[in-house]
């Protein structure tokens, strides 16, 4: 098992090193320096002069892959591939447009993005299963109706419409929490509150249904049949053999997104005046900020694959089948 | 009283009746077997007996009697203490029917703890169905027991409660016959020690002349005929039971076109006015169709639903027919096709880098001829690597090493013009987006279609229809059409008729015999059915983990078996004549990513001895035909 | 007037044709009758069906485009508008032209706000079309309703194209590393699996991003104000489509690994079938139903995402109507006091609908057509 989980790790790295030569594409190659700094200097504006400070300033004036001007390793790690790219695995960001250090920056924001995303996760969970188990025990009931019928229509509104109405209606017409801020520790609590229970309402739609799915699919399943052959109640049936096959694939799905909850929510963060790195991207996207954008992707690419990686070691804990053969 | 009494028993599900006014009785202590093919509403007796049906499901009409009680009327909390106390009940595929996750000791505790309150005897009841080691196997999750093993556990799991019925569903349908044996003594031994009285649902003559004490046949959802097992096997009544021994393989004189009967089971959601069989009945009286025949006194507590009026004494019945000596085979012609030292390996990676630590030994150096126009059956248990040499000599699966010949020429790869397969699952093997003359067309565009279907025995008006309109044997048909449209000379045949129910398995032997006679074919037959190999073989090749172990005519290997392990499998098999030899073979087969050291049968071979565990046995010639890998085999 | 053909309008009109054939090509294969039956006997299925036929029918209306003729010079030289019009825009003209001065509420009289009048103070200026605007009017006076019906058309845009982008990849590549495997298979996984592992709103933005950059360093490329705004939206069906083709081709790897063993493929190898044959005629068949149940179950979520997107200000060109730059807009309103509600209320109720609709028929679809994935 741990030869497993080492392979794993080890197919993890030329993950991440495609990604990061995406971003490079992405960022150097479908336009030059030259077409950003026309850009951000705004076209009428602009003069070669203009364009070379914007270059030097962010250190894109340098050649992309290789320096012919410096001399030893200095051709390689003087280029931009060198020092934007490869850096990154380093956790060497560099700064963003505003002077400030990228990786500093990161971990400052890291705390009320996860004060937020933490809570919606493991609530959102909580609450999906438990809403999918509500409907499974009436199966084809019109409890179990009318409960899709509620799902698909949450699922029907958009995300956008969940936070304005509750800002509208629990900040402004109940005056219940302050309609958006931060603060630190405790007092947090009042903030944190109104994004995550919008941000739980938003999700257990379609969360619910598709749990609801896979519960269902399990009490096909030959066992079930067996277990009730047993003379076992259907409420035992359901809880110690339907639940205990059908958590399986929902925990383990679930397990990829933990470490990305780092990353915080654009949306949420972003109504809520939130200072997490969600709302730290949508700042750097509307400033054209490339340099926290790349950063991001590449963070947000980098928790994403230890998601992967925990996925893999939750299976091998949670399934018998796997982890004893 | 009887134990359970059973009245008109119908059931819907929809609009549809898959169980019709059934109505029988079982006494404690005895078995009753529900006997009939796919569909006739045998495992939906069954289940509504245990008021489990599926969804949908529910009992329309009719009375169940268990011990005095009617089940029907019982609330369900009354109906759980009944399920799993009262009425145990073990399904058909041991492999899904237990919970993956959870220990077979949890899973049998969890019965205990509901009927009796002590989970104390989880190992006590393990042991009683002969699982070695129950303490430690007790502790183990499903995937790591064999099939036998599991179907073993879910026995224990039924008797938890002490049941007075066991209800048995197929139990060993699933599962291989040396493997069915053992868990059909088993079952029978369990039932006379604790006074059970069992039920079994099955479609295998030999499994009833096996285990019952009486006989219910079942067709369509009605049940037909009922009588004691002796005077059911001696002379059965109803003209269905009659064809069904007819159809049987290993009734037949050998080489003799099987009896048939005509068309299929009717699917569910026909309706009937007259008789249900009367469509396919060969002697069918013009009442038939009107007027549902009456039950009529057959024999002693032997019943018929039949309109026709027929005398126990009138039915000469011949039981063991194809036993008689074989005749002498002629000498076997020139082989076409030659196999030598065939090895299929398949590696299994471990580790970081994904080395191969080691193979299982899928096919390990098998040696076949095939002489033209004749039938070599390929017969084995699953997992023998009986398909995989098929596929490696069809050019489906790169051999790892050995060479296959065509007369002189070497083979490499497909030779779709020489070589060609019939697969197992009629339904897998058509692509239900293509018509039938597309499918027949496939491998040669330019064939006239309608001459090959009416060669296979159908209307060439089928050719613009989909596969979904045909019936199981009309597939396996069209299969063998699409096979006939490049003309090859070799057929392999991948237990082509273990899907269909035995009437229609009849039929198509027959085709394939016609065929053989007609085109000269030669056919590698592969099947786990002994009855079938009779019928349809010249030679018999045995296979055991990857190797052949005994080969010979049919008449040498299927009469006078040399090797350990072809004598322990054709006693295995039951036999309609309810007679039972005493060579048994305990165990599980061993894997063949690390087979057994020496011969590969020795951990369950009855006369094992030191060098049997030191050496792989040679070739031992019996005579000119026969041989097998034993040391005793002289 | 000159009719004018976006690139957009163009491969609009091609998914509708090939909606049309596909239907007609699944209704006629005899294994696919019973599926549809099933949906046809489905009041929720024929019911969402109308509703987005609704929606179809308006955005194929406003996918007629052309420039109208402008008065011509004394020279009597034709000249045309630079502004492109839309047949639905000729159909809704009174709503189109009917503006008042300002916001006012839905079904008003008077304007929303108080203005100076000439006699009598300040007061509630009346409306020059009292009665007339049923969601009410926006900021510049436009019709709210006008502006939700010219937004219909931006949702079906992205929900389909982007679908029908990344068809060809998701397929070809999905089948290929399941008939194919080996190295083959190797590679497609590592290229899904990398381009998965970005998060997808981050490479939408990073995506969206350079290709503002491109689009604005080259304004030579468009004619008129429309072209570019059209190119944006395709860019970002196309940017949209590449973040999302990698959860079809997995579905559909893993679908053609169990087709491989299937023994009609066995059967077909054993004939000689060549491999590409093989996928054509046995794979491809019995995977179009995964595609199509997936197009439709993509079509709610790419709406949605559209309008986050375009809030966001990664979406859509701010010029072009959606549903998203109607919320952005309308957000700011609602901070004003009175709130101005109704533009907020037409887009959700629009949306709604729409994305409703599409759940349930694809929900109908999914289960007549695969029962095993639903109950």
């Amino acid at each position: 098992m741990l030869a497993y989980l080492i392979r794993r790790l080890l197919y993890a790295l030329p993950i991440l090193i495609g990604v990061n030569v995406i971003t490079f594409a992405l960022f150097f190659i479908v336009n030059t320096p030259d077409d950003m700094a026309r850009m951000q200097l705004g076209v009428k504006r602009v003069t070669p002069e203009a364009i070379e400070k914007w270059k030097t300033e962010r250190g894109y004036d340098k050649p992309l892959f290789w320096n012919t001007q410096a001399s030893g390793a200095g051709q390689v790690t003087d280029t931009i591939f060198f020092g934007k790219s490869v850096k990154m695995f380093a956790l060497d960001f560099g700064r963003a447009d505003d002077g400030r250090d990228i990786a500093r920056e990161i971990t400052l924001r890291m705390g009320p993005s996860l004060a937020v995303a933490v809570p919606v996760f493991v609530l959102g969970l909580f609450a999906a299963i438990s809403f999918a188990l509500l409907l499974v025990y009436f199966r084809a009931t019109y409890l179990d109706f009318a409960g899709v019928v509620l799902c698909v229509a949450m699922m029907s509104v958009s995300g956008l419409f969940y936070i304005i109405g509750g800002q509208w209606l629990v900040s402004k017409i109940w005056h219940l929490v302050p309609i958006s801020g931060y603060a630190e520790g405790l007092s947090a609590a009042k903030f944190i509150i109104l994004p995550v229970i919008i941000s739980v309402l938003a999700g257990i739609g379609s969360a619910a249904r598709w749990y609801r799915t896979i519960f269902l699919e399990e009490y096909t399943r030959d066992y079930v049949r067996t277990a009730r052959a047993k003379g076992l109640s259907e409420r035992f049936v359901l809880f110690r053999h339907v639940l205990r096959n059908a958590l399986i694939p929902i925990l383990t799905g679930a397990v990829v997104v933990i470490p990305t909850l780092f990353m915080g929510s654009l949306l949420i963060e972003a109504f809520f005046g939130i200072p997490g790195l969600g709302s730290y991207t949508i700042d750097a996207i509307n400033a054209q900020d490339f340099a926290v954008v790349r950063a991001m992707v590449f963070i947000g690419s980098a928790l994403y694959i230890v998601g992967l990686l925990l996925t893999d070691i939750s299976y091998t804990l949670v399934d018998p089948r796997i982890r004893l053969s | 009283m009887s134990l359970l009494s059973v009245r008109d028993l119908s059931v819907s599900i929809g609009a549809l009746r898959p169980v019709d006014g059934v109505s029988f009785e079982l006494e404690r202590g005895e078995t009753l077997a529900l006997l009939g093919e796919s569909g006739c509403g045998k495992s939906m007796t069954a289940l509504a007996l245990m008021r489990l049906l599926p969804a949908g499901g529910r009992i329309a009409q009719g009375t169940i009697h268990f011990a005095d009680e009617d089940l029907c009327r019982l609330t369900e909390a009354q109906m759980r203490h009944v399920r799993g106390g009262k009425l145990g009940m073990i399904f058909q595929e041991p492999a899904t029917s237990l919970n993956p996750v959870m220990t077979v000791g949890e899973q049998i505790a969890e019965a205990l703890r509901f009927h009796t309150g002590d989970t104390r005897r989880v190992v006590e009841l393990l042991a009683a169905v002969g699982i070695p080691d129950p303490e430690r196997r007790a502790r183990e999750y499903p995937f790591q027991m064999s099939g036998g093993m599991k179907q073993r556990a879910m026995i224990a799991m039924a008797l938890a409660g002490a049941p007075e019925l066991l209800i048995a569903d197929e139990p060993t349908t699933a599962l291989d016959v040396t493997i069915q044996a053992q868990v059909l003594d088993l079952l029978d031994g369990l039932r006379r020690e604790r006074g059970m009285a069992m039920l079994l649902i099955t479609h295998d003559l030999g499994v009833v002349a096996r285990m019952a004490d009486h006989i219910g046949l079942m067709y369509a959802g009605h049940l037909v005929e009922m009588a004691p097992r002796a005077a059911f096997f001696a002379a059965p009544g109803h003209p269905y039971a009659r064809r069904l021994f007819e159809a049987l393989p290993e009734m037949a004189q050998e080489k003799r076109r099987l009896a048939t009967i005509p068309g299929s089971v009717p699917p569910l959601g026909t309706t009937f006015t007259g008789c249900r069989f009367a469509d396919r009945c060969s002697e069918v009286l013009p009442v038939c169709h009107r007027e549902l025949p009456p039950w009529r006194e057959h024999g002693p507590a032997h019943q018929v639903r039949c309109h026709l009026e027929v005398r126990v004494e009138q039915i000469v019945r011949k039981v063991g027919a194809g036993e008689t000596a074989s005749v002498g085979v002629p000498a076997p012609p020139p082989a076409l096709l030659t196999v030598r030292e065939l090895k299929v390996h398949f590696p299994i990676r471990r580790g970081i880098l994904q080395r191969a630590v080691g193979y299982v030994r899928a096919v390990d150096g098998v040696d076949l001829t095939l002489p033209a126009g004749r039938t070599l059956a390929l017969v084995g248990e699953s997992g023998c690597g009986k398909t995989t040499v098929g596929k490696a000599i069809l050019g489906l699966q790169a051999p790892t090493a050995g060479e296959i010949h065509w007369q002189a020429e070497k083979l490499q790869g497909l030779a779709p013009e020489r070589m060609q397969m019939v697969f197992q699952d009629p339904f897998g093997s058509l692509n239900p987006r293509m018509r039938i003359c597309e499918i027949v067309a496939e491998g040669r565009p330019s064939v006239d279609v309608a001459r090959i279907l009416e060669q296979v025995g159908l209307s060439a008006s089928m050719a613009d229809r989909y596969p979904h309109e045909f019936s199981g044997g009309q597939r396996q048909r069209i299969a063998i059409a699409r096979v006939l449209a490049v003309a090859p000379q070799v057929l392999i045949c991948d237990e082509p008729t273990s899907a269909l129910d035995v009437s229609v398995q009849a039929q198509i032997l027959n085709l394939l015999a016609e065929l053989q006679q007609t085109l000269g074919l030669s056919y590698l037959f592969i099947t786990h059915n002994i009855g079938v190999v009779n019928h349809l073989a010249h030679e018999v090749a045995v296979m055991y983990l990857g190797r052949i172990v005994e080969r010979g005519t049919v008449a040498e290997v299927l009469r006078a078996p040399r090797h350990p392990y072809t004598q322990a499998l054709l006693a295995a098999v039951p036999r309609i004549d309810g007679r039972r030899m005493d060579v048994k073979v305990a165990g599980d087969p061993p894997s063949p990513s690390n087979p057994p050291a020496g011969c590969h049968f020795h951990p369950r071979c009855p006369r094992a001895e030191a060098r049997c565990r030191e050496a792989y046995p040679p070739v031992v010639s019996v005579s000119a035909t026969q041989s097998a890998c034993c040391f005793f085999a002289k | 007037m000159k009719f004018v053909l976006l690139w957009s309008d163009a491969l609009f009109f091609l998914l509708i044709a090939a909606m049309i054939a596909g239907g007609v090509w699944a209704s006629r294969q005899p294994h696919l009758r019973a599926s549809w039956r099933k949906v046809g006997q489905s009041r929720v299925a024929i019911g969402s069906a109308a509703v987005l036929a609704v929606f179809f029918a308006i955005a194929f209306v406003d996918s007629l485009h052309y420039r109208p003729q402008l008065p011509a010079t004394p020279q009597g030289e034709v000249r045309y508008s630079t502004e492109v019009l839309s047949a639905l825009d000729a159909l809704l003209l009174p709503l189109r032209t009917q503006t008042e001065k300002t916001y006012s509420a839905p079904l008003a009289t008077h304007l929303f706000a108080k203005e100076t009048l000439d006699d009598a103070g300040r007061d509630f200026p009346p409306l020059r079309y009292p009665g007339t605007h049923l969601f009410g009017t926006d900021k510049v006076g436009q019709d709210v309703l006008y502006l939700t019906l010219k937004s219909i058309r931006t949702a079906l845009l992205i929900g389909t194209l982007t679908t029908l982008i990344m068809l060809p990849a998701a397929i070809g590549l999905g089948l290929l590393a399941g008939y194919v495997g080996g190295w083959v298979d190797d590679v497609i996984q590592y290229l899904y699996t990398t381009l998965n592992s970005i998060p997808g709103v981050l490479l939408i933005a990073a995506s969206v991003l350079m290709m503002q950059v491109v689009i604005d360093t080259h304004p030579e490329w468009f004619a008129t104000s429309a072209e570019r705004a059209d190119a944006r939206l395709l860019a970002l069906c196309a940017i949209l489509g590449i973040t999302s083709w990698t959860g079809l081709c997995r579905l559909l790897r893993g679908e053609t690994l169990k087709l491989r063993e299937l023994e009609y493929v066995q059967a077909a190898r054993a004939l000689g079938v060549s491999s590409a044959l093989i996928l054509w005629r046995h794979i491809l068949p019995n995977v179009m139903h995964i595609v199509m149940i997936a197009m439709v179950m993509d079509f709610s979520g790419l709406v949605l995402a559209e309008a986050v997107l375009s809030y966001v200000g990664i979406g859509v060109d701010p010029n072009t109507i959606s549903f998203g730059t109607m919320i952005n807009t309308a957000r700011m309103e609602l901070a004003r006091e009175p709130m101005v509600w109704w533009s907020l209320a037409a887009a959700f109720i629009f949306m709604f609908v729409l994305v409703l609709a599409a759940n349930l028929f694809a929900d109908a679809l999914r289960d007549a057509f695969d029962p095993r994935a639903s109950r």
